[in-house]
């Protein structure tokens, strides 16, 4: 939870990047969809964004391209790196982008698994977003100018899911088709490769993306910011062109080198196995480039060096002619643009998808042409799409709502200057991923503005979507969230790694925090400033940077924790809370040396919030997984579970498109673009068949490629969680269905965050980023404390409860009314909502004096309770509530509410506290007699009577009614009803229906011939009066005619005998009776909760 | 801490080494019977006591468990067996349960390692004096003014080692005993519910035959069973359970014998069944004496008196409402003698028995009842089918059927 919710806000940065994700897969599908999305201003800020980017992309990409474009890459990288890797290698492996982040996905995902997952999914689900931009946008470009079109297609058929719906939608724009196809294809590699990153994803990815990447790579650079990617690209391409230098210096060495591990042995293999499957034409020419490229972690680096000026300058080209396709052509595409744009807002994982776009960037180049149009979609994106889906659900529901919106239109901009600006590689590198964050963030931004998103990402992404875009659009949906997931499962490795490091996970949040600044910088039109807090979000990002001090806090807090749970969910937590001090600038001023430990976590708790924050959709598959994955694997095997989780969601993601498409059609009811991606979901569910198909060998596939890799690369972690991917893939397939239902919630999600998402954006406008975010996120601590509390609360975990320092949270109440309504609470109580003992008493003594109805008092009375249970108030005056309360309830027989009164009364009395002990035992004896029928409770009840209180008349008579029922002597029952003291009748009223059947079936066995009605009536109770002769009660003949119709009621034979007194056949009654249905009868057997009824009888 | 006289520093050691040997050996040997001993706290052995005096005095006796290997491999039993013994002899009970449970945790994870399951008699003891521990612990707790949990902590283990003996294999054997201790935890606390999945476990399960296990063990698990049907006042199958409770306890027993028929007597009148005299007086169950004789005579007050008295201890062992219901009993045997009575004056009109005669009968027994009431209980009895015949309301008569107007039980139980 704390992650989630942590990760919400520490993810913030990762959101913001999720949102540039997003954003970006606005921008693609703004771009396909610009026009189309209907949003007259998103479309004009569109079209007009897309100049921008594109002037300034073209500008730039050409001029800086090569730099940019790295520059883009590599931040993604290292948002990547800082969100999943956030350790120190992870740093460095920024530079490898998304490959590299996936590598650090990997790497994450052994040491993170859950505290990373936020960032993960943020992370994954950006790069997944960046490389399903940049590969949409490669794709196109490369398709377009590769032959790769037609493997994309078959690609895209493999990823189908989503991307067939896009197809439909992108067909319809004739470029579109083709490309949505291929960037289908692209995100699918691209997801595959996320997919692939996990276990062997980070080669597969790296190679598909290199492969694909040229097209994909490319995409997710040009998502990032198409135009930034290009640059950036180009940048990588120059960078890159050391390939090796690439790898090494964008995807960091770190991640490369996992990469590099997987790629090389994972490269040849997803190679052969790439090029086995599908990817027979891909992996050829992708594995050649890949293996290079691969082979050494260099994947990205090798392949993008070489692809990566091509991109880039494909990209550019493609940008130009994206803008001006995606903007025409996209009409169409939009809606599904629109669609892909609503995924890609559930993305929000921008950052991510920088990294990623970085990584795909690089590996796209090399790939592009072969990965993109192969397999990668295929298999890769089979594979991808499981962990990827699942991040990218992950990363939708987290980051999607709130994110996407208001992020992104500031931050393209910046995004598209950083570019420009870029200086050094390195600075170009940190900007680039500061701009890919920034890019990220204005996708992101833009998604929620839309319109600037669209165009910012257009720019970027309108490289990847002149490529893809139409395409891309849809496919970017997919692989966006494929990307997500890739990303998230990055993250989660990465924090995985960073967990073994309690530090790295902070440098991650650091770096988390500092990507956001950076973000926010890039909002900035300056590319410097931007550059600059990159650096900074860098160099917090590097665990070396961490104040000895902050260490030593963070060793104590994790040596408190008991087993991995609540170790990583005390991770999330300081990664929050380093991630505020970072964003405050205590980090360094702060004496963490004195510096109280923060409560443990409930690790329940954290891991449900992340669970649901990672997969909304796929939240309630992940939490049942999730409990056995922990059980099962500690530390390494976490990881892998996550893949798995992520790869299972991936499944569930593409099965989601759908379920994305309806929600973001839910929200963006305007757009055409809804209709449109409705339109394609349905044209995907008439693919259906074929897309299940790949969906399914996607499935399989991608578990397979991750045991490929697995083996190769991951030997250590994946091994284990092959299986449960498999079975989880599935779950999450079948699951899939499920996140519909969810989008509600999600919708909720996204509004709040998007509202936190827009404080931060004016905060960043002023640059006065530390401020702002260190007030948000304090409250968001606070929130995020009491939220954990709370949950745990609901709850009753076994294992938190006991953690609960009951006293801290006991509430002193400030409120003064007298007054107030009953809710039931759903969080922390507010003391000012509270009112103290003397207010209460108050309130007891107005709801006395009422005259209003029993519903009233009873909510006033419930709301009473709830402040003494609140603030642990256990006195007289809490009998008196109590008792109170149970009467009143019994005057109306709501036995529901007097159950509740008399359970707490048992134990108040048993504490020794005064009150009518008598009277409630009486009730409480007669409850049972009457209503429990349970003669062990009616025995203990009995035993525990002290000799005091069987001389009490209350008592007495109570257990005397007991005699009667247990031997069924209703003459003797209906004369205790008539003298019953106190409420004791109330009681007994709920019972004399059956007593009374019973009398009347038990008369009519033994009398013969006949009974007169007025001896019935007199002994059964109709008639008040003390009978002497039996039928001499004319004066009761209200009580007669009642027991008339009751007997008749009961089908008994009446007649008149001589005299005209009317006597029941006891005869022909015998065999006629019969219980009535209760006129009243509710379908949920309480008549007492039927409002209507309940109102009639207890409105004054 | 008391001093020990007489224990030397030497004497000590060697007792303690004594024992580590003997239980070493134990194991070794897979000596069920000794290792039982060994383990038997509450027995108060004189060797056990002399041990425990000898840990007091010799207080390092960590140091001798952890001093060879023969004992290091049991040191978690060894260790907090010891620190059980002392403190159970210095009467710290809450103490010598926390130390005991400890010492048979760790005595279970080895024995889940034995392959045989020799070592059934030594988890016998332990069992057992888990059990009787925490019922001493809470005693302790209780007059400490603090909630005794024990007996439910003792519960919970016991519940666990049910699930090591409950599979297949040699070692299922030893469930039953396992189960009937759950019992004896669960009546106490009060919560019978508990019983139910255990009861399924070895009801269900087809894989173990019922008659393989203890017989010792079958007449315990019968007593329980049949004291669980009797709070559902389900009769037969009490009387059934009871009976081979009854028939398979060995004769000796008397204390054993006397709990059942406790159980057993209530169960036999409620389907009318009286016992002799001499069973009542041999077994000291005098307390129901008075209630059969009620019954044979048709005395309610009789009945009522004989209730009221020992109403604390029928509430407590359960019972009360099955003899409460045996009023209807009493009635049909008043009724009874009543037409009897009318069948010497005058055989013709026997059969009708007037109301107000039976208000008169029950007047003389000092019950109070009119009209109405005795009317209503003439009726029950006759829908309870203790009386054959009918009620006219006009003529206040009761009208008795001619053939067998009295019907007699006969091991059914009295319904409707």
């Amino acid at each position: 939870m704390m992650n989630q919710v942590g990760s919400t806000e520490t993810i913030a940065p990762a959101d913001p990047n999720s949102f540039e994700i997003r954003h970006v897969v606005d921008a693609s599908q703004g771009q396909t969809s610009y026009f189309p999305p209907t949003t007259g201003s998103e479309a004009i800020s569109w079209t007009i964004h897309r100049v921008d980017h594109s002037s300034t992309q073209n500008g730039i990409l050409p001029s800086s391209t090569p730099t940019y474009q790295y520059d883009y890459q590599t931040q993604p990288p290292t948002r990547n790196v800082q969100d999943g890797l956030n350790a120190a290698s992870l740093p460095s492996s920024s530079s490898s982008v998304g490959a590299t982040n996936v590598s650090q996905d990997y790497n994450g995902y052994a040491s993170y698994p859950n505290s990373t997952d936020p960032y993960g999914y943020g992370t994954t689900g950006y790069p997944g977003y960046y490389n399903s931009y940049p590969q949409q946008q490669p794709n196109h470009s490369s398709y377009q100018q590769q032959p790769n079109h037609s493997s994309y297609q078959q690609e895209p058929n493999h990823s189908s899911y989503q991307q067939q719906p896009n197809h439909s939608s992108y067909q319809q724009e004739p470029n579109h088709s083709s490309y949505q196809q291929q960037p289908n294809n692209s995100s699918y590699q691209q997801q595959s490769n996320n997919s692939s990153y996990q276990q062997q994803p980070n080669s597969s990815y790296q190679q598909q993306h290199s492969n694909s990447s040229y097209s994909q790579p490319v995409g997710a650079y040009q998502n990032t910011g198409a135009p930034y990617q290009p640059l950036s690209s180009f940048q990588n391409t120059g960078s890159y062109a050391g390939s090796a230098s690439y790898s090494s210096t964008y995807y960091n060495p770190g991640d490369y080198q996992t990469a590099g591990g997987y790629p090389s042995s994972g490269y040849s293999n997803q190679t052969s196995t790439w090029s086995d499957g599908s990817y027979a034409n891909y992996t050829p020419h992708q594995y050649a480039n890949y293996t290079p490229d691969s082979s050494t972690s260099a994947y990205s680096s090798g392949t993008v060096t070489a692809p990566s000026s091509h991109y880039q300058q494909q990209q550019y080209k493609q940008w130009a002619d994206y803008y001006s396709q995606t903007e025409v052509s996209c009409a169409p595409g939009t809606e599904n643009m629109t669609v892909a744009s609503k995924s890609n807002v559930g993305c929000p994982i921008p950052g991510v998808s920088s990294g990623y776009s970085t990584s795909t960037s690089q590996a796209p180049p090399s790939y592009t042409s072969s990965w993109m149009p192969e397999s990668s979609s295929s298999e890769f994106s089979s594979v991808q799409p499981a962990a990827g889906i699942s991040s990218a659900s992950d990363a939708y529901w987290q980051h999607g709502a709130p994110s996407s919106q208001i992020h992104i239109t500031s931050t393209m901009q910046p995004q598209s200057q950083k570019p420009l600006d870029p200086k050094t590689s390195y600075d170009s590198f940190l900007d680039q991923q500061k701009a890919a964050y920034s890019q990220g963030h204005n996708l992101q931004y833009p998604a929620t503005h839309q319109v600037p998103q669209s165009y910012q990402s257009p720019a970027n992404q309108q490289v990847p979507q002149s490529y893809q875009s139409p395409t891309q659009i849809v496919p970017s949906s997919d692989t966006r969230r494929v990307s997500k997931l890739q990303i998230p499962t990055n993250p989660r490795i990465a924090s995985n790694l960073t967990f073994g490091l309690p530090k790295t996970d902070k440098d991650s949040s650091t770096t988390g925090v500092a990507v956001k600044p950076a973000y926010i910088s890039v909002s900035q039109p300056k590319a410097n400033e931007k550059v600059s807090s990159n650096d900074a979000a860098d160099s917090m990002l590097k665990p070396g940077t961490f104040p000895k001090s902050l260490r030593g806090y963070v060793e104590r807090a994790l040596v408190r924790c008991k087993g991995d749970m609540q170790m990583e969910a005390c991770q999330d937590f300081m990664k929050e809370m380093i991630t505020k001090a970072t964003a405050d600038g205590t980090l360094y001023t702060r004496d963490w040396d004195t510096e109280p430990l923060f409560p443990l976590p409930n690790v329940d708790a954290v891991n449900k919030d992340s669970l649901q924050s990672s997969t909304p959709g796929s939240s309630l598959p992940k939490y049942k997984r999730s409990p056995s994955r922990r059980s099962k694997s500690r530390w390494e095997p976490l990881p892998e579970e996550k893949f798995v989780d992520k790869s299972a969601s991936v499944v569930s993601d593409t099965m989601k498109y759908g379920g994305w498409i309806n929600a973001n059609d839910k929200d963006r009811k305007p757009f055409f673009g809804n209709n449109g991606n409705k339109e394609n979901n349905m044209s995907g569910m008439k693919f259906s068949p074929l897309d299940q198909k790949n969906a399914s060998k996607n499935a399989q596939r991608p578990v397979k490629k991750q045991r490929y890799a697995d083996g190769f690369n991951v030997a250590d972690n994946c091994d284990a969680s092959s299986d449960s991917d498999k079975e989880q893939s599935l779950t999450a397939y079948y699951s899939s269905a499920i996140t519909l239902a969810n989008t509600p919630e999600e919708k909720k999600r996204r509004e709040n965050r998007s509202k936190r998402f827009e404080k931060r954006q004016g905060r960043t406008e002023s640059n006065q980023f530390k401020p702002k975010n260190a007030g948000a996120g304090n409250l968001y601590s606070r929130r995020a404390s009491a939220l954990v509390l709370s949950k745990t609360f609901e709850d009753g975990a076994a294992r938190a409860v006991e953690d609960i320092d009951w006293d801290s949270l006991t509430v002193k109440g400030t409120c003064q009314e007298i007054e107030k309504r009953y809710l039931r609470l759903t969080s922390a109580p507010d003391p000012a909502s509270v009112r103290p003992e003397e207010v209460l008493e108050k309130a007891l003594d107005m709801v006395h004096n009422s005259q209003k109805n029993y519903l009233y008092k009873c909510d006033q009375l419930k709301s009473i309770r709830q402040d003494l249970t609140v603030q642990r108030i256990r006195n007289w005056l809490t009998v008196k509530v109590y008792e109170t309360h149970a009467r009143l309830a019994l005057e109306v027989g709501d036995l529901f509410e007097y159950n509740q009164c008399q359970s707490q009364l048992k134990t108040l009395y048993a504490e020794g506290i005064e009150g009518c002990h008598m009277e409630f035992s009486a009730y409480n004896l007669l409850c049972v007699i009457l209503h429990s029928n349970n003669y062990r409770d009616l025995l203990s009840s009995m035993s525990r009577l002290s000799d005091e209180a069987k001389k009490d008349e209350t008592v007495k008579h109570a257990l005397a009614v007991r005699a009667a029922v247990t031997s069924e002597n209703y003459v003797m029952f209906f004369r205790l009803y008539k003298t019953a003291p106190y409420l004791s009748t109330c009681l007994m009223d709920l019972y004399v229906e059956k007593m009374r059947y019973k009398a009347v079936s038990c008369m009519s066995r033994s009398y013969r011939p006949t009974i007169p009605v007025s001896y019935i009536a007199q002994v059964l109770g109709f008639i008040t009066a003390r009978p002497r002769n039996e039928g001499s009660d004319e004066k009761d003949s209200d009580g007669l005619g009642e027991c008339v119709d009751w007997l008749k009621a009961h089908g008994a034979c009446l007649i008149a005998d001589n005299n005209g007194e009317m006597q029941l056949d006891t005869k022909a009654s015998c065999a006629s009776l019969f219980v009535p249905e209760p006129e009243d009868a509710v379908a949920h057997g309480d008549a007492n909760l039927a409002v209507n009824d309940f109102l009639t009888r207890t409105s004054l | 801490m008391a001093a020990y006289p007489g224990m030397s520093m030497g004497e000590a050691h060697r007792r303690i080494t004594e024992y580590l040997n003997r239980f070493s050996d134990a194991v070794s040997n897979q000596d069920a019977a000794s290792l039982r001993f060994l383990l038997s706290l509450s027995s108060n052995s004189p060797f056990l006591l002399s041990l425990a005096d000898a840990l007091n005095t010799f207080q390092d006796s960590g140091r001798l468990i952890k001093h060879s290997d023969h004992y290091s491999q049991f040191s978690d039993i060894l260790f907090n067996l010891f620190r059980s013994l002392q403190t159970y002899r210095l009467g710290n009970l809450f103490d010598s349960y926390q130390a005991f449970e400890k010492s048979a945790n760790a005595f279970i994870q080895e024995f889940r390692n034995w392959e045989s399951a020799w070592a059934l008699e030594a988890l016998y003891a332990l069992a057992y004096e888990i059990r009787v521990l925490a019922e001493r612990a809470d005693r302790e707790l209780a007059s400490n003014g603090k909630s005794p949990e024990k007996l439910k902590a003792a519960g919970s283990f016991l519940m666990k080692v049910f699930g090591v003996l409950a599979g297949k294999g040699p070692k299922r054997v030893g469930a039953l005993y396992v189960t009937c201790q759950l019992f004896k935890v669960y009546f106490k606390l009060g919560t019978v519910h508990l019983c139910r999945s255990v009861i399924r476990s070895i009801e269900t399960a087809r894989i173990f035959d019922f008659e393989e296990f203890p017989k010792r063990d079958k007449v315990t698990y019968m007593y329980y069973t049949g004291r669980l049907e009797v709070f559902n006042e389900n009769f037969p199958a009490a009387d059934n359970k009871l009976s081979y409770a009854l028939t398979h306890c060995n004769p000796r027993r008397e204390a054993n014998i006397r709990m059942i028929l406790k159980y057993l007597i209530p169960v036999k009148l409620s389907i009318g069944i009286l016992p002799k005299d001499w069973l009542l007086e041999k077994y000291n169950l005098v307390e129901y004496r008075d209630v059969v004789q009620a019954l044979r005579r048709g005395d309610l007050r009789l009945l009522r008196h004989a209730l009221q008295e020992h109403e604390d201890r029928f509430l407590r062992s359960g019972v009360f409402l099955v003899l409460e219901k045996l009023e209807l009993q009493v009635y049909q045997r008043l009724v009874k003698k009543i037409y009897i009575i009318q069948k010497q004056k005058d055989p013709t009109k026997a059969h009708q028995v007037k109301l107000e005669v039976i208000v008169k009968a029950l007047k003389w027994l000092e019950m109070d009842m009119d009209v109405d009431e005795v009317e209503c209980i003439m009726s029950i009895l006759i829908y309870k089918n203790l009386v054959k015949g009918y009620f006219a309301h006009k003529s206040k008569v009761v009208v008795l059927s001619k053939q067998d107007p009295f019907p007699k039980l006969n091991g059914k139980p009295v319904n409707s």
